[in-house]
């Protein structure tokens, strides 16, 4: 039997999809990236290659992706993350023609065509603004868990606006709305909008385009979700667990590479 | 030779050297007149000094310049020349001028915005003979043998850039694309009796080895700053098979005119450049003019890098993407910041633009 694997490094945490020659996964595994990439790709890989119950050698080509792929030198290849999540995408969800993911460090709007390649993209600033590192900062300045964080926001019923989307400035703006026993939900509303506010700004750039499909950890983030599909008019695929996505984009276009 | 050696040495030889703001100017009248016109981009500073002085939505080409003046590393020129090619740059040539050029002479030339109809002509012409009246005050007496000469070299420089071009073009240019465009760069200070011949010797060396498997693509905006952007492209097996910088065919594929009067010659050059937003060229002409230079290089895609807060630039872009879009271009938006090298961001945005165009 032929095995492929897909490795997406993030900069919060590293996936390895396993996929059989049949496009069947057989194995996901997510671990901390940490400060070392290598050593992050080994526990997620070694995680990934126990579940499937099979050795690395049984790995006919291996795809690393995300920001942390040009550390990797064991892979057959290296591709960037926009493209395997335009195919992972179009693999769980064969109508997207738009993929919105956000991830921990950066976030992109792509088009894709009906055969999951990539047509157009954008990609924030370098700036934490829009991405997964804001609502996380935020999180903590409530004390909160990230999963509690985006269900609570649903709760709100008078959203408070954020006039700032700078991560560092928006926290002193919510360490004062606090201090002025603001309730939380309202804030937290607030601050969704203001993610979500940048990322529309990024979808018209790209256009909306057949189904939406949201991939990256903020996919998880309830809220998020609520606020974009508000705006969007309609529901977004969202795979139960959106953060391998990247990864098996990566896993599919190894078989591809490989035959 | 480094660029400040190479500048000391002419001035030994007694030329004057005037630091040159961008970007359209009349270098043959510059040349004519003795004046080594050495021009200030993206010199490789720090901005430090500077962000004193400037907001911080200022490009970093009027920074970089401010920079330079504000750590004394302009004390060897003879005087300025300031170009009206953008708000920032006019404004910055007011803070030189009235607060720190220590007596050096600056100069100011206002070329025509939108320059279509005959006044365009007439005005640039005026212009033109109102530096000449300024410079002659400091350098004595502009010889008309002197400028014609100088712009026949300007016409051979120019048909030289222009042959390199069309020979990258038809991948018959052995050169990466960062070799590429370190040689055009050296034509932002060097004078031309040096210019010419290391431009037809770079073309005797270069011409004729054909190179295949490339991509090509079209380079658009200001400058290809940072440099690691030529080399990424390089090494992903792409070339930049024509441009549309300001530094590159916007104002150096200049065709010659037959005019008499040198004058209405160099006027005749710089109506026939190709569309710049500098000029306030209209968005359909700049449109026109990518999808010629698509059309003709079999481009696959446009890369658009553009310097963070450059507002004449960044005011046609998202209309140039739109337009190219509707008819099938790919096209990727770079903003970057002088001197700044590529971000793994940056890279990756470069990487998957390949991917999706490949």
């Amino acid at each position: 039997m032929t095995y492929f694997a897909g490795i997406d490094i993030g900069s919060l945490t590293t996936e390895v999809v396993i996929l059989k020659g049949n496009d069947r996964m057989v194995s996901s595994a997510i671990d901390l990236t940490g400060t070392d990439c290598n050593e992050a790709v080994e526990q997620a890989l070694g995680q990934a290659l126990s579940r499937a119950g099979i050795s690395r050698s049984q790995l006919s080509f291996i795809v690393a992706t995300g920001y942390g792929r040009i550390t990797i030198p064991f892979v057959d290849k290296k591709i960037t993350e926009i493209s395997c999540h335009g195919v992972g995408a179009h693999h769980l969800f064969p109508d997207s023609g738009t993929v919105i993911d956000i991830g921990g460090q950066d976030s992109k709007v792509i088009r894709i065509d009906k055969q999951g390649k990539v047509l157009d993209f954008t990609m924030n600033d370098k700036c934490a603004a829009g991405t997964g590192r804001f609502l996380e900062v935020m999180a903590g300045a409530f004390r909160l868990s990230l999963e509690d964080f985006g269900a609570l926001s649903l709760k709100s019923k008078r959203e408070i606006p954020i006039s700032s989307v700078c991560t560092v400035f928006a926290e002193s703006e919510v360490i004062s709305l606090i201090a002025q026993n603001q309730a939380k939900e309202d804030i937290i509303r607030g601050l969704h909008r203001a993610v979500v506010n940048r990322i529309w700004s990024m979808v018209q750039i790209v256009g909306v385009h057949g189904a939406v499909t949201m991939t990256g950890g903020v996919a998880k983030n309830l809220g998020v979700v609520a606020l974009l599909e508000e705006k969007l008019g309609g529901k977004i695929h969202i795979h139960s667990e959106p953060q391998i996505v990247g990864a098996l984009g990566a896993a599919l276009l190894a078989k591809r590479l490989f035959i | 030779m480094t660029r400040k050696d190479y500048l000391l040495n002419q001035k030994q030889k007694g030329r004057h050297l005037f630091g040159v703001f961008p970007a359209q100017y009349p270098k043959e009248l510059l040349w004519a007149m003795d004046i080594v016109p050495a021009e200030i981009w993206d010199p490789p500073l720090e901005i430090t000094a500077a962000n004193a002085h400037l907001q911080p939505y200022i490009c970093s080409v009027v920074k970089l310049g401010l920079e330079l003046v504000l750590e004394g590393k302009c004390d060897m020129l003879d005087g300025f020349l300031f170009p009206h090619t953008c708000d920032s740059i006019q404004n910055i040539a007011s803070v030189i001028r009235d607060c720190l050029s220590e007596n050096k002479p600056c100069y100011f030339f206002y070329h025509p915005k939108n320059p279509h109809g005959k006044a365009a002509r007439d005005y640039y012409v005026l212009e033109l003979k109102n530096l000449t009246l300024s410079l002659e005050k400091q350098l004595g007496p502009l010889n008309p043998d002197a400028l014609k000469q100088r712009i026949q070299q300007g016409h051979k420089i120019s048909g030289l850039f222009g042959e390199f071009y069309d020979l990258r073009a038809k991948g018959k240019l052995d050169v990466g694309n960062r070799e590429f465009y370190e040689q055009l760069r050296r034509g932002e200070y060097l004078f031309p009796d040096d210019l010419i011949p290391e431009l037809e010797g770079f073309l005797a060396r270069n011409k004729g080895k054909e190179k295949k498997g490339l991509t090509p693509v079209i380079l658009s905006g200001v400058l290809p700053n940072p440099p690691e952007i030529l080399t990424l492209l390089d090494d992903l097996g792409v070339s930049v098979a024509h441009d549309d910088l300001l530094i590159g065919s916007r104002r150096l594929l200049v065709p010659p005119s037959n005019l008499k009067d040198p004058f209405k010659q160099l006027a005749e050059s710089y109506f026939s450049m190709p569309p710049c937003s500098t000029k306030g060229a209209p968005i359909v002409e700049r449109r026109e003019y990518l999808l010629h230079l698509i059309k003709a290089t079999g481009a696959k895609g446009v890369i658009f890098n553009v310097v963070k807060f450059c507002e004449p630039e960044w005011f046609d872009v998202p209309n140039l993407t739109d337009e190219l879009k509707k008819r099938g271009t790919s096209t990727l938006v770079l903003d970057t910041e002088l001197n700044q090298g590529l971000s793994g961001q940056m890279k990756t945005r470069v990487e998957a633009f390949v991917e999706m165009i490949s």
